[in-house]
C-alpha cells in the first residue's frame, strides 16, 4: 500500500479522537532545527465539520488486537488494515510541517500484538524526529493502556503532550464496552504521567536555585523535559447512561488529582452494530456543547463542579447555558456596578468572558463605563445588561428581575449551522439511552 | 479639534509616520487626514503638507515612544501603521497624543475616543497577521526554496517573517505578498524584505505534487461526516483566503466540493495599493 493509501485509511480511524491542540509549551527556535511551539497553539486548517486542523493526527496502526464495542478498529471488525513505517510517517511529518501544514504530530495507535510492542514502534518513531531530524515542532502521543512504565518513562521523554483515554466515564461501562481495558490500566499511566511531570518540575527548580559557592555544573545541553505540555485525556458521551453530574464531577476530580491540562468530550457516533451500545443515527452534540460549556467555566471562570450542576438535576440544561443558568438561579449576587466589582464577579455574568473582564478592568481606569463604552469593549451587552448597573443605574430595564422572565431572555438554542446533522435538530431523547443498555 | 483643512501625506512606510507625528508635535498642528501618499483622497479646500521621511525624527518619535509607553505600545504602532485602512495614520497620530501623557497603560483604556479606533486597527492588523500564520501554504520549487503567497487586508508581511524565518531557518524561503508587492525573504535564519512589483513562482519541485496531494487526502479523511458544519468552518476560516489554501484551492475554484460551498469568488483586491512596508525600521 503506498503512503497516499495508508495516510486515508489511518486518518479516517484517528478522527474520532477529539483533541487536536498543540498548546501547552513555549518553545524558542533554534538555529540549525526545524520548528518551534507556541502555547496558545496555532489551527492550521478546520476540517469540512468545523473542527481545527493542528497537527497531523493519524494512528500508526490500526491493526488491533483489542475489542473495544464503540470502536471501528476494533478485532472482530472486517476493514482493512495496515501500518506506517516510522521513517515513512516521521518523513511526511516533516514534509507536512515545512509547507506549514501542521504544527507537529498527533500519533495515536492500535494494538499491534502487545501494547509494549505498539508503544516501541511510536517511540522509534518520534525518536527519528527528535533526534534524527532535530524535530522542535509540537508532538502528541497516545500512550496505550497496558504498557510498561520503561516505555512511558522513555516516550515522555520524547512528546509534549501525552494523553491516556479515560473513553467512558465509569470502570462498570468499561467493563461492559471494553473487555481488555480495565480502570487500572488508565489510571496507573495517568498516575505515572502525572509523578514524571512532576518529578521533572522539581529537578529543574533545584538546578536553577544558586545554593553553593562552588561552580555551577550545568548539563552543557539542556535535557528534554518530560510531557512539558502536560496530560490530557477524553471522554465517550452517550454510549453509555452515565449523567452529566457524574461526567463533571469526574472530569473536575481529574483536573485536580491529575493535573489534567484538557478533559475532551466526545459525542457518541455509532461505527458498529452491537446490542451493548444505542443504535441510530443520534449524535448527541448539543449535550456535548453544553459539557464543553461547562468545563471551559470550571478552567477559565472559576467555578466549581458543584455551582454548576446538582444531584438532583443530572443533566445540564440544553434550553440556556450553564452560566446564564447559574446566574438566574443566583440572583442574590446581581446586579452588580460594573465600575467597580472586582474581576472574579465581572467573570460570573453572562455575556461578560475573560476578554471582556480584562478589557472592562483595564478601560475603566480612565473612562466611566456606560452602554456605548461597553458595547465598544465586545461586551454581550444584550445578555450582560440583566445583570450590571452603570454609574449605579440599572441596565436591564422592561424585564422582571426574576427567574422565569430572565430565563425567557437568557435562553437561546446552540448555533449549529443550517447544514448538517444539527441543522434540523436530532436530539437524542436521553431516555432512550437506556434502551439499548438493558 | 482637528483641523478640516489640513491634511499630511507621508510615503506610506512607518518611517514616514513617524516622521508626520513629529511634524503634528513640532508645529502643533491637529491635521484630519495623516495619509500614505498612494491612498490619499484629498478633501475639498484641502491644505496638503507633503511629510518628508526623516530618519532620525522617525527615530526621536520612536524612542519617546518606547520611553513614555513601553516597548508593547510601540509594537501597536508598528502594527497599525501596516493597515490599509484609510485613517490608520490619524489614529496612529491621535493615539500618540494621547499615550504621551497618560503612559504605558493607555492602550487599554479602550473606552477612550482617542484609543478606541486606534485599538481597533490594531486589532485587525494583527488578526490578519495570524490568519496568515495560520493558513500560509509553502511549496517546494526545484531549487529548494520555499515559496508562498499570499494576499493580505494590511501589509502584515513584516510582522510574519520574524516569526517563520525562526521557525524554518533550515530552509530557504520566499513570502511574496501580492497585493502590497512586498517580498520577504529569508536565508539562513536571516531576512530582507524586497519591494517587488512582480514575482513569478518558480516550476515546483518533483515531489511536491505528492505532499501536496497526501496532504488533501488527509484533510478529505480527517472531517466527521455526521458533524458536518460548513458555516464553522467558514466563520474560522473565511472564504477569502480559501484560493491559497492547498487543501481548499479546488474547492473554491469550483471544483469537486460539496453543492454549498459554489458560490462566486469574493471580489478580489486588485494590487492598486502601494506597500507601506519595507522600511528601515522594520527590518530585522
Amino acid at each position: 500500500m503506498d503512503t497516499t493509501a495508508k495516510l486515508a485509511l489511518l486518518a479516517d480511524a484517528a478522527k474520532y479522537d477529539v483533541a487536536c491542540t498543540s498548546s501547552g509549551i513555549d518553545r524558542d527556535a533554534r538555529m540549525g532545527a526545524l520548528g518551534n511551539a507556541t502555547a496558545a497553539g496555532i489551527c492550521h486548517s478546520f476540517s469540512a465539520d468545523g473542527r481545527c486542523i493542528t497537527l497531523l493526527k493519524v494512528l500508526f496502526t490500526n491493526v488491533c488486537v483489542f475489542d473495544c464495542a464503540y470502536c471501528a478498529s476494533r478485532c472482530s471488525n472486517d476493514v482493512p488494515r495496515t501500518s506506517f513505517r516510522p521513517r515513512e510517517l516521521a518523513d511526511l511529518t516533516m514534509e507536512f510541517y515545512r509547507r506549514n501544514y501542521i504544527e507537529g504530530l498527533f500519533l495515536s495507535s492500535g494494538v499491534l500484538k502487545s501494547p509494549d510492542y505498539t508503544t516501541e514502534r511510536i517511540i522509534e518513531c518520534l525518536r527519528i524526529l527528535r533526534e534524527e531530524y532535530g524535530f522542535r515542532g509540537y508532538i502528541h502521543a497516545k500512550a496505550v493502556p497496558g504498557t510498561s512504565s520503561d516505555l512511558l518513562a522513555a516516550l515522555g521523554l520524547l512528546a509534549d503532550r501525552i494523553s491516556v483515554n479515560m473513553e467512558l466515564p465509569s470502570s462498570e461501562s468499561l467493563a461492559l464496552l471494553c473487555p481488555n481495558k480495565t480502570r487500572d490500566s488508565i489510571v496507573a499511566p495517568m498516575r505515572q504521567i502525572r509523578e514524571g511531570i512532576a518529578e521533572d518540575r522539581d529537578t529543574r527548580a533545584l538546578m536553577r536555585r544558586d545554593a553553593c559557592y562552588m561552580a555551577q555544573r550545568r548539563p552543557a545541553r539542556k535535557t528534554r523535559a518530560f510531557a512539558p505540555a502536560g496530560q490530557s485525556t477524553q471522554m465517550i458521551i452517550g454510549a453509555t447512561p452515565e449523567t452529566d453530574f457524574q461526567i463533571l464531577n469526574l472530569s473536575s476530580s481529574l483536573y485536580k488529582t491529575m493535573h489534567m491540562k484538557r478533559v475532551f468530550f466526545s459525542a457518541y457516533l455509532s461505527v458498529n452494530e452491537d446490542g451493548r451500545l444505542p443504535q441510530g443515527n443520534a449524535v448527541q452534540l448539543d449535550r456535548e456543547h453544553r459539557l464543553y460549556q461547562a468545563d471551559w467555566l470550571m478552567r477559565f471562570y472559576k467555578f466549581d463542579a458543584a455551582e454548576l450542576i446538582d444531584e438532583g438535576q443530572p443533566f445540564l440544561a440544553t434550553d440556556i447555558d450553564p452560566k446564564a443558568n447559574w446566574a438566574i438561579n443566583h440572583l442574590d449576587r446581581f446586579p452588580i456596578e460594573v465600575n467597580t466589582a472586582p474581576y472574579e464577579e465581572l467573570l460570573r455574568v453572562p455575556g461578560i468572558g475573560v476578554r471582556g473582564a480584562k478589557a472592562i478592568v483595564g478601560a475603566r481606569r480612565a473612562t466611566a463605563l456606560g452602554e456605548a463604552e461597553l458595547r465598544k469593549l465586545g461586551v454581550a451587552y444584550k445578555r450582560a445588561r440583566f445583570f450590571i448597573t452603570c454609574r449605579g443605574r440599572y441596565q436591564g430595564h422592561g424585564t422582571r428581575f426574576d427567574k422565569e422572565s430572565l430565563h425567557a431572555q437568557l435562553a437561546a438554542p446552540i448555533q449549529a449551522g443550517s447544514h448538517g446533522r444539527r441543522s434540523g435538530k436530532v436530539l437524542a431523547g436521553q431516555m432512550s439511552l437506556f434502551d439499548g443498555i438493558g | 479639534m482637528d483641523d478640516l483643512e489640513l491634511a499630511y501625506v507621508h510615503d506610506g512606510s512607518l518611517e514616514g509616520l513617524l516622521t508626520a507625528v513629529f511634524l503634528a508635535f513640532e508645529r502643533k498642528e491637529y491635521p484630519s487626514d495623516v495619509s500614505a501618499s498612494c491612498r490619499f483622497m484629498p478633501r475639498l479646500g484641502q491644505r496638503i503638507v507633503e511629510v518628508e521621511t526623516n530618519m532620525e525624527r522617525a527615530w526621536r518619535v520612536r524612542a519617546g515612544i518606547i520611553r513614555v509607553c513601553g516597548m508593547e505600545t510601540y509594537q501597536c504602532v508598528v502594527a497599525a501603521s501596516l493597515s490599509d485602512e484609510p485613517d490608520a495614520g490619524s489614529s496612529v497620530l491621535s493615539f500618540v497624543r494621547y499615550a504621551m501623557k497618560r503612559g504605558p497603560r493607555a492602550r487599554f483604556d479602550k473606552a477612550a475616543p482617542d484609543v478606541e479606533r486606534f485599538a481597533e486597527i490594531v486589532r485587525s492588523v494583527r488578526n490578519e497577521h495570524h490568519y496568515w500564520v495560520q493558513f500560509m501554504r509553502f511549496s517546494k520549487t526545484r531549487d529548494g526554496v520555499y515559496v508562498a503567497v499570499c494576499n493580505p487586508k494590511a501589509s502584515v508581511v513584516p510582522l510574519l517573517m520574524g516569526w517563520f524565518s525562526a521557525r524554518f531557518n533550515t530552509q530557504p524561503f520566499i513570502v511574496f505578498d501580492e497585493v502590497h508587492h512586498v517580498a520577504g525573504v529569508s536565508h539562513n535564519g536571516e531576512w530582507q524584505l524586497v519591494r517587488s512589483p512582480d514575482f513569478v513562482v518558480p516550476p515546483a519541485a518533483v515531489d511536491d505534487a505528492f505532499y501536496e496531494q497526501a496532504w488533501k487526502t488527509f484533510y478529505d479523511s480527517v472531517a466527521i461526516d455526521a458533524r458536518y458544519n460548513p458555516e464553522l468552518r467558514r466563520s474560522f476560516m473565511p472564504k477569502r483566503l480559501w484560493k491559497n489554501i492547498v487543501e481548499l484551492s479546488d474547492v473554491s475554484l469550483g471544483g469537486p466540493g460539496i453543492k454549498e460551498e459554489r458560490r462566486p469568488l469574493p471580489k478580489q483586491r486588485n494590487g492598486a495599493l502601494k506597500g507601506s512596508a519595507a522600511g528601515g525600521l522594520l527590518d530585522q
